[in-house]
C-alpha cells in the first residue's frame, strides 16, 4: 500500500479542501466509465479511491495520521462499472451512433457494416419529429385544438394553449417516431407560427388598428365599434380627437411569453364624405376661426 | 441481463426515488414502465452508478451529466462498431496456406 498523501499528491498538511480537489481532479480523469479500455488506469483509481476514504473522513484521516490504523483503510465495497454493462445487448439501448453515423452514408463494406451496427442497437429511442404549424393570430390569444395531417398520412391531434406566442414549440410526448425495443417513441415538436392578422400592424407584442371615423364623431365624440383580435368592443372616442389619436386598449394585444398580452392602439383617422359635402364646403369657408389655426405653428421654426 | 427490483436498484446505486425519476425524465435512465412498476435492468443500475459518481463525487452538474452521457454514450457506440468491424475481419480473414 503507498502512503495514501502521496496517492492523491498532497502534503500531509493539505486541508480537507484541498484533498477533496485533489481527489476530485484524479477520479475525474481516471474513472473506469470514462476510460472504458483502459484496465490499468482502475487499479490507480482505487488507490485513489481508497486514499481518499481515508483522508477525506476527518476521523479517519487522524487516527491514521496517529498511525492507529494503517493504509489500507477499509476498502470501498466493489461498485458496478457501467462500462461492464455497456457492451452487453442490452447497452445497446444506450449507445449512440453521433459520433460516426456520417461514415455510414457510402456504399463500400465498411458503410455496410456501419449500417449493420446502428441496426443492431436493440432499444433505440424514436427520433423527434419536428413540425411547423401557421395559426391566426386569434387563436394564439384563445387557443383551441387542431388536427395537423402527417406526410404519411397519419393525422396529430394538437391542442393549443391559449397565449402561444410565436416561435413556441409545443412538445407532444411519445407522438415522434416510434423507437425499437425499450426505447419508446420519441416526441413531436411542433413550433407554432402566429400568422400576422392583416387588420393591425404590429408594435412588438402592441397591435395598432387604423380606425375610420367621421368628422362628426371626431369634433363631438362618440362612441364607436372597433375591432380586436378575437372580436369587436364599444370604445369612446373623445371629443375633439385629431387623426393620429391614440386610444389604449389595455391587453388586447399579441400574447406575451409569461401569460400577460401586450396592448391595442386604436389610432383614429378622419375621413370626409366623397365627393365633398357642399354643406361642409360652405362652413369651412364661412369659418373664420379656422383660418387663425395653424396647425403646423408648432412643427416650424 | 437480470432485472432488479426497484429497491433494491436505489440501495444500490444509493440515490432516492425522486432522483431517479428526475434522471428518467432527462432520459439519463431509460426505464419501461410495466403498469405501475418501473422496470430496471443492470446496465441502467450501472449507469445509475456512474451518474451519481460524477454527481456527487466529481461535483459535475446537470448540464455537464448531459455532455459527459452523449459523449460515453458516443465513445461505447464507437466501440460496439469496432468490436463489430474485429469480428467481421475476422471472419473474412484468409487462412494461412499450410505447406
Amino acid at each position: 500500500m503507498k502512503n495514501p498523501y502521496e496517492v492523491l499528491g498532497v502534503a500531509p498538511t493539505a486541508s480537507a479542501d484541498e484533498i477533496k480537489k485533489a481527489y476530485r481532479r484524479l477520479a475525474r480523469k481516471l474513472h473506469p466509465d470514462l476510460n472504458p479500455g483502459d484496465k490499468a488506469g482502475e487499479e490507480r483509481f482505487k488507490e485513489v479511491n481508497t486514499a481518499y476514504q481515508l483522508l477525506g473522513d476527518a476521523e479517519q484521516r487522524r487516527r491514521y495520521d496517529a498511525g492507529e490504523i494503517d493504509e489500507s483503510g477499509a476498502e470501498r465495497p466493489q461498485q458496478r462499472y457501467y462500462r461492464d454493462y455497456a457492451g452487453s445487448p442490452q447497452g445497446a439501448a444506450y449507445a449512440s451512433d453521433a459520433g460516426f453515423a456520417d461514415f455510414g452514408d457510402g456504399d463500400d463494406p465498411f458503410a455496410d457494416l456501419l449500417r449493420q451496427a446502428a441496426r443492431a442497437r436493440a432499444n433505440r429511442p424514436g427520433r423527434d419529429l419536428h413540425y411547423r404549424m401557421p395559426i391566426p393570430l386569434a387563436e394564439a390569444i384563445t387557443g383551441g385544438s387542431r388536427r395537423l395531417t402527417l406526410p404519411g398520412g397519419d393525422t396529430l391531434d394538437v391542442t393549443i394553449p391559449a397565449g402561444v406566442v410565436d416561435g413556441q414549440t409545443l412538445r407532444l410526448r411519445g407522438k415522434g417516431e416510434p423507437g425499437a425495443g425499450k426505447g419508446g417513441p420519441g416526441d413531436a415538436l411542433i413550433e407554432i407560427e402566429v400568422l400576422p392578422d392583416p387588420r393591425f400592424t404590429r408594435e412588438g407584442d402592441d397591435l395598432v388598428l387604423d380606425l375610420p371615423v367621421s368628422l362628426r364623431e371626431a369634433v363631438l365624440g362618440g362612441k364607436v365599434r372597433a375591432a380586436t383580435p378575437t372580436g369587436t368592443v364599444e370604445i369612446a372616442i373623445p371629443a375633439g380627437s385629431s387623426s393620429g389619436t391614440r386610444l389604449r386598449l389595455k391587453g388586447m394585444g399579441a400574447p406575451r411569453r409569461g401569460g400577460s398580452r401586450g396592448d391595442e392602439y386604436v389610432r383614429v383617422r378622419i375621413v370626409l364624405p366623397k365627393p365633398p359635402d357642399p354643406e361642409l364646403v360652405k362652413f369651412v369657408t364661412d369659418w373664420k376661426a379656422g383660418e387663425q389655426f395653424d396647425p403646423r405653428a408648432e412643427t416650424l421654426p | 441481463m437480470k432485472t432488479i427490483d426497484l429497491q433494491a436498484f436505489l440501495a444500490e446505486s444509493r440515490i432516492d426515488r425522486v432522483t431517479l425519476e428526475r434522471w428518467i425524465a432527462h432520459r439519463w435512465i431509460v426505464a419501461t414502465e410495466d403498469g405501475e412498476r418501473i422496470a430496471l435492468n443492470e446496465v441502467d443500475a450501472a449507469r445509475a452508478c456512474l451518474i451519481r459518481d460524477l454527481t456527487d463525487d466529481f461535483g459535475v452538474n446537470e448540464e455537464g451529466v448531459d455532455v459527459v452521457l452523449h459523449l460515453v454514450d458516443q465513445l461505447h457506440g464507437m466501440r460496439r462498431m469496432l468490436a463489430g468491424l474485429r469480428a467481421e475481419l475476422d471472419a473474412t480473414k484468409p487462412r494461412e496456406p499450410r505447406d
